[in-house]
C-alpha cells in the first residue's frame, strides 16, 4: 500500500491562482455563448441556439428513419396498390398486421375468374417495433413506413389502425406558434 | 398629449405639485404625505415589475449561456411568462404542513419581502424628487434593516418542522452572519472618502470629486459585491437552498404564493445590494457630463435622466448576478467558511487598514513642495488630478497587497475541511499479486 506525495503547485501554477485565471476563461466561456445567443438574430437554428423548436419548426428525422404506417395508392386510378397476398402478415416478427381479404368475381378475357381482393388491413401501431420488414416484403410496395413520427393517442383502442387510417393518413393537432 | 408630456420633462417648475396645490392641499400635505406617496407606489410598482421580469431574464441569460432559447410560448419572446407564472401562483393551493408553528409560518415571508422591501425608502434613485427620504445615516439603516431578511429566513426554516428546512435555516444564518460583518466592514473604505453616512450625500460627494469611488475601492469592491452576493444566498453561495441536500433548503415547506413572497424577496434583495453597491462604488446616479442639463434649466429631465443612469448601473451589477449562478458551481460547505473568515474578513480589514493609510499619504503629501493634491474638504474628500491618481496607484496597490499578503497566510494555513489537510494519499490501484492488507501506518509495507 504505497503513498504519493501530492505534488506543490508551481510557480505558474500560483500565480493561475492568484490572477483567478481559471474564474475569468470560464466567466468568458459564458459570456461568449450568451454573446452568440443574443447576436444570432433568427435564434431558431443558428451558431448561438441549439435546442430544436419542435412544434413550432418540424425535426429533420433521418433518411432511415421508420414511422407511422401507410397504405399506397396507385397515383392515377386512386385503387390500392394492395394484392392482399399477406406477405406483410407473415414478415411481421410482432404479428401485429392483419389483412382480410376477400374474393369478387370478376370477368377477365370473356371468362369469369374469381379475384382476391383487399377488404380491410388492421395495423397495431401499439406492438410494431418499426423493424419495416413489412416494407420488404411488399411486392408491390403498397405499405410502407413514412417518416411521420407523431403516434401518440389518447386511448389504447387509437392505436389501431385500419384500412382508412392506413390510406388516408391520422389527423394531428400541427401546432403554428 | 405628447407636447404637454414634454412641457413637463423639461420644465423647471414643480408641475404636480402645483396641481395638487390648486386641488386645496396645504403645503405640508403636498411635501409631506402626497409626494412621498406617490415615489412609494411608484418605486414598489418598478420593483415588483423587475423581481418579475427579473426571474423571466434569469431564465432567458441561463438559456442562453447554455444554447437554449428559454420561455418562448407565452406571449412574444415569451415576455408574458412572469404574469402567467404569478397567476398560476396565486391560483396554488397555500399548504401549511400540520406540524408546523402556524403562526411563524404565516408571517416569516412577510418579514423577508418587508425587510427586502424597506430599504428602497433610502435609495438615491436620482437627484432631488428622486430620492424617497434621505436618512443621515441612510448606510447604517440600509445594513441594519437588510439583515433582518435573515431572521425571516430562519423563522421560516423553524417553523416548517422540517428537517431539510431547519437545515437550510440554518445554513442560512452562518452564512450571513459571517458575510454580513465582512459586507459592512467593506463599506468603510468608501465612507472614508464621502464622509458621510448620508446615501445621497455619498453620491454627491462622487459627483462633485468627478470620481467613482470603484476606481479608489477595488479591494472593497470586490469584497463588497462578494459578501453581497454571499448575503443574497445566490449561487455560486445558495448553500441554504442547495437543490442536491436540501430539496429546497428553508422554503421547502411552502407553495404558492407564500413561496413567492420568498422568491420577491431573494430578487429584491439583489436589487438592494446592487443599488448600495452603485451608490457607493460606482457613483450612484452622477455621469459626467449630466449635469449640464440641470444647468441648461432642464431640471426634470435631468433627474429623470440620472434615474436612468442609476437603473443602469444597477442593471450591470445585475448581470453579473447572473453570470456568475450560471458560471459557477456551489462551494462546498467549508469553502464558504473559508471565504468568509480568511479571506474576506481580513481582506476588508486590511482594505480599511489601507485606506486609511492612503487618506493620511495623500493628506500628507499636500504642500510637499509644489505638490497639491486636496482641492477641498467641504463635500467629501475632494482631490485634485495629481491626488486622484496617486489615489487610483494606490487602490491598485492595496488590492495585491490584500491578495498577496492573504494568499501568503492562507497559503500555510490548515484547511476547515480534514481530508484535504492530509498532504499524503493512498494510491488506489495496488500492485497486482498483493493482497489488499488493513493497515493504519502511512509508510509502504515491506514486498514480501
Amino acid at each position: 500500500m504505497s503513498l504519493v506525495k501530492v505534488p506543490k503547485p508551481s510557480l505558474m501554477q500560483k500565480l493561475k491562482r492568484f490572477f483567478l485565471i481559471d474564474l475569468v476563461k470560464g466567466l468568458g466561456l459564458t459570456l461568449k455563448y450568451n454573446i452568440g445567443a443574443m447576436v444570432d438574430k433568427d435564434a431558431v437554428a443558428g451558431k448561438g441556439i441549439y435546442t430544436e423548436q419542435y412544434p413550432k419548426v418540424r425535426p429533420d428525422v433521418a433518411p432511415r428513419f421508420h414511422g407511422a404506417p401507410r397504405l399506397n395508392m396507385d397515383p392515377e386510378t386512386h385503387e390500392t396498390l394492395c394484392i392482399a397476398c399477406n406477405l406483410c402478415a407473415l414478415a411481421c416478427p410482432e404479428d401485429c398486421i392483419d389483412v382480410l381479404a376477400m374474393d369478387v368475381e370478376v370477368v377477365v378475357a370473356g371468362k369469369p375468374r374469381r379475384k382476391k381482393v383487399l377488404d380491410e388491413f388492421i395495423f397495431d401501431t401499439s406492438r410494431c417495433m418499426f423493424c419495416a420488414l413489412c416494407q420488404e416484403a411488399c411486392p408491390t410496395s403498397c405499405l410502407e413506413l413514412t417518416q411521420d413520427f407523431e403516434l401518440a393517442t389518447y386511448s389504447r383502442a387509437g392505436f389501431v389502425w385500419n384500412r382508412e387510417m392506413l390510406e388516408q393518413g391520422r389527423e394531428t393537432v400541427k401546432y403554428t406558434s | 398629449m405628447s407636447i404637454s408630456f414634454f412641457s413637463l420633462l423639461l420644465s423647471p417648475v414643480n408641475f404636480i405639485g402645483d396641481l395638487l396645490l390648486k386641488l386645496g392641499l396645504s403645503h405640508d400635505a403636498v411635501n409631506s404625505v402626497v409626494w412621498p406617496l406617490i415615489q412609494i407606489s411608484i418605486v414598489v410598482l418598478v420593483v415588483t415589475l423587475w423581481v418579475a421580469y427579473a426571474t423571466y431574464l434569469e431564465r432567458k441569460i441561463s438559456a442562453f449561456m447554455q444554447a437554449r432559447l428559454g420561455p418562448m410560448r407565452v406571449g412574444p419572446w415569451g415576455l408574458l411568462q412572469p404574469i402567467a407564472d404569478g397567476l398560476k401562483l396565486l391560483t396554488k393551493e397555500d399548504f401549511i404542513p400540520e406540524d408546523a408553528d402556524r403562526w411563524i409560518f404565516f408571517f416569516a415571508p412577510y418579514i423577508a419581502v418587508v425587510a427586502a422591501f424597506i430599504v428602497f425608502s433610502v435609495v438615491p434613485f436620482g437627484p432631488d424628487w428622486a430620492v424617497i427620504t434621505d436618512v443621515n445615516i441612510g448606510l447604517l439603516f440600509v445594513i441594519a434593516v437588510s439583515s433582518v431578511g435573515v431572521l425571516a429566513l430562519i423563522l421560516a426554516g423553524w417553523s416548517s418542522n422540517s428537517k431539510y428546512a431547519l437545515l437550510g435555516g440554518l445554513r442560512s444564518s452562518a452564512q450571513m452572519v459571517s458575510y454580513e460583518v465582512s459586507m459592512g466592514l467593506a463599506l468603510i473604505g468608501g465612507l472614508m472618502f464621502a464622509r458621510t453616512l448620508s446615501l445621497s450625500g455619498i453620491v454627491a460627494a462622487q459627483a462633485s470629486d468627478a470620481v467613482w469611488y470603484l476606481v479608489y475601492q477595488p479591494a472593497g469592491f470586490l469584497i463588497f459585491l462578494i459578501s453581497g452576493i454571499a448575503e443574497n444566498n445566490r449561487a455560486p453561495f445558495d448553500l441554504p437552498e442547495a437543490e442536491s441536500e436540501l430539496v429546497a433548503g428553508f422554503h421547502t415547506e411552502y407553495s404558492g404564493f407564500r413561496w413567492s413572497l420568498f422568491f420577491m424577496a431573494e430578487y429584491a434583495a439583489m436589487v438592494v445590494v446592487s443599488a448600495v453597491a452603485t451608490t457607493l462604488y460606482l457613483g450612484g446616479w452622477y455621469f459626467p457630463f449630466v449635469h449640464k442639463l440641470e444647468t441648461g434649466g432642464f431640471h426634470n429631465l435631468y433627474v429623470l435622466v440620472s434615474a436612468l443612469i442609476f437603473v443602469t448601473k444597477m442593471a450591470v451589477i445585475l448581470y453579473l448576478y447572473f453570470w456568475l449562478r450560471w458560471t459557477l458551481p456551489r462551494f462546498r460547505y467549508d469553502q464558504l467558511m473559508d471565504i468568509g473568515w480568511k479571506w474576506l474578513i481580513p481582506a476588508a480589514l486590511i482594505n480599511i487598514v489601507f485606506t486609511g493609510f492612503s487618506v493620511f499619504v495623500v493628506q500628507a503629501l499636500d504642500g510637499w513642495g509644489s505638490l497639491r493634491t486636496i482641492e477641498s474638504m467641504s463635500q467629501g474628500l475632494n482631490l485634485t488630478a495629481t491626488g486622484k491618481l496617486i489615489m487610483i496607484g494606490l487602490g491598485i496597490i492595496g488590492l495585491f497587497i490584500t491578495g498577496g499578503f492573504l494568499s501568503l497566510v492562507n497559503g500555510r494555513s490548515r484547511d476547515f475541511n480534514l481530508k484535504s489537510q492530509r498532504r499524503n494519499i493512498r494510491l488506489v490501484n495496488l500492485p497486482s499479486g498483493t493482497p489488499a492488507v488493513a493497515s493504519t501506518k502511512e509508510t509502504a509495507p515491506t514486498e514480501a
